[in-house]
């Protein structure tokens, strides 16, 4: 097959514009090419210009500390630093490897500098307090618990609630979602879908194969098949004796109204929260393929873009109109947001719901053409680069 | 005098939990002694105050003290409580029964 030239040659500018898109895949292909190009040409320049593409090891600076059983952060001891060794304590190192996975997470899907996108250091504390069933986020830090082997084994052993937590620092440094209500229980859905997506992005599955569960690997230890909760089926994630039924609702006519108190959980942000987690579920399966890559992409977009009082409503309308800026008016993925969100019962605005047409199967397809095909050029790009490199290095040899 | 601990909140906020009762009347002397001198120091240290109210997932904790006719609720939360109302939760949770 005679190759055409013209696919062959990808102008620089090209290849920069190709350095910022958010497929992790097209922009490695791009900077392999560029470096290539760039140790050819011996031009110092072209590595300054794409040095902020490549991976920033010195931002996102991991330090985990150790409370030895302490219901306190303050006089915790310093375990394990981004430069040192490993610790012997293996709750150290499973919050220490969980904050890389999900820095580095954050960096090559959405380009994202750490928590504020500024390189905020990631500190993490472990054992905190005797038997603590939890893990939370203090506006500064993750800290986890050892759980009582009952209700929980070691929270920090769980790389989606890590994510879950290093989520919240991100909503604060974005949307700012306020922690109650329909707005908290978003806030909640954000944690849950990032954490589950920084799980599904480490283990490389797509929407289909990912178990979208939180916490399956340390909620009630001795009982197996269950989780803390399910972005697929809220309300089925546990249902035993001892903890009750998960009682997440998966639509809006199930939103169940709690008052605003420690004691009501900020009005449910915790139970409501199943709803929204459910309609990021269905568009992801409804897009297909790798859910960072597509409703991934629209959520946090639609997070950066919402305020701080969004309601479910509002976010929905969010979501729809970034799925349409990215992805195009009228695409299967803007359908399949579309088709999510009727599936919890909640309406886009301004849609009327005779267009909730139902969504192609194949809506992908499309995509993965042109990434096989743009995949094909840089190679075949790089082949030739690489020829010349040969040529120049014979006569340089021959002179 | 008895004191009620509840726990709420947290990552698994959904999940129930049942409160846990002690009762000076029917614990050993030196116990006794113990709750009530950790209960009265708690109630004598003010709560935190300047908190940022950034914490997510955190534990809340009701600590109801009735004594006397009279009903004292503390409540305070993860990390913010006091070393007053930190100890006292600490011989709570180290001395109720398992669940």
């Amino acid at each position: 097959m005679r190759t055409r030239p013209i696919n062959c040659i990808i102008p620089p500018y090209i290849l920069d514009k190709l350095l910022e898109s958010p497929d992790s895949d097209i922009r490695q292909a791009a900077l392999d090419t560029l470096l290539t190009t760039a140790r050819l040409r011996g031009e110092r320049a072209v590595r300054a210009s794409i040095a902020g593409a490549a991976a920033t090891p010195g931002d996102g600076r991991r330090t985990v500390f150790d409370c030895d059983g302490a219901a306190s952060l303050r006089g915790a001891a310093l375990a394990r630093t981004e430069d040192g060794p490993a610790s012997s304590d293996t709750a150290v190192n499973q919050a220490f490897d969980g904050l890389g996975v999900i820095r580095d997470f954050y960096q090559e899907v959405f380009h994202r500098n750490s928590i504020d996108d500024q390189g905020m250091r990631l500190d993490g504390y472990v054992h905190f307090d005797v038997q603590f069933n939890n893990a939370f986020w203090d506006g500064q830090q993750m800290v986890f618990g050892d759980g009582d082997g009952q209700e929980f084994s070691n929270l920090a052993g769980s790389l989606d609630v890590n994510g879950h937590e290093v989520t919240h620092g991100v909503t604060e440094n974005t949307a700012g979602l306020e922690y109650h209500n329909q707005s908290g229980a978003l806030n909640e859905s954000i944690s849950d879908v990032f954490g589950s997506l920084v799980k599904q992005w480490k283990l490389k599955q797509t929407a289909e194969e990912a178990d979208w569960q939180i916490g399956a690997d340390v909620w009630t230890p001795g009982i197996t098949g269950d989780a803390l909760r399910s972005l697929k089926a809220p309300g089925q994630a546990y249902n035993n004796p001892q903890f009750g039924k998960d009682p997440q609702p998966d639509r809006m006519s199930k939103f169940i109204h709690l008052p605003d108190t420690p004691r009501g959980d900020s009005g449910g942000v915790h139970i409501n929260s199943g709803i929204p987690n459910k309609a990021f579920y269905l568009a992801a399966v409804g897009i297909g393929g790798f859910a960072w890559e597509g409703a991934g992409r629209i959520w946090y977009d639609a997070l950066r873009a919402s305020t701080a009082d969004a309601t479910f409503q509002d976010f929905a309308d969010t979501t729809y109109q970034k799925a349409g800026d990215l992805f195009g008016v009228g695409s299967s993925e803007q359908a399949a947001v579309l088709a999510a969100w009727a599936g919890v019962e909640v309406q886009i605005s301004g849609v009327p719901k005779a267009r909730a047409f139902a969504v192609s199967g194949n809506g992908a397809v499309g995509r993965e053409d042109g990434l096989a095909a743009l995949s094909r050029q840089l190679g075949e790009l790089n082949a030739k680069v690489s020829g010349l490199a040969r040529d120049i290095a014979a006569l340089k040899g021959s002179t | 005098m008895k004191v009620t601990l509840e726990t709420y909140g947290g990552l698994a906020a959904a999940v129930r939990r049942r409160p846990q009762t002690l009762d000076t009347s029917t614990l050993p002397e030196t116990d006794a002694a113990e709750l009530t001198r950790l209960v009265t120091t708690a109630e004598a240290t003010p709560p935190p105050t300047g908190s940022d109210g950034l914490a997510r997932d955190a534990m809340t904790y009701a600590i109801t003290v009735e004594d006397n006719g009279g009903t004292t609720v503390l409540e305070q939360s993860d990390p913010t409580m006091t070393p007053a109302f930190a100890a006292l939760l600490r011989w709570l949770k180290t001395h109720s029964a398992p669940r």
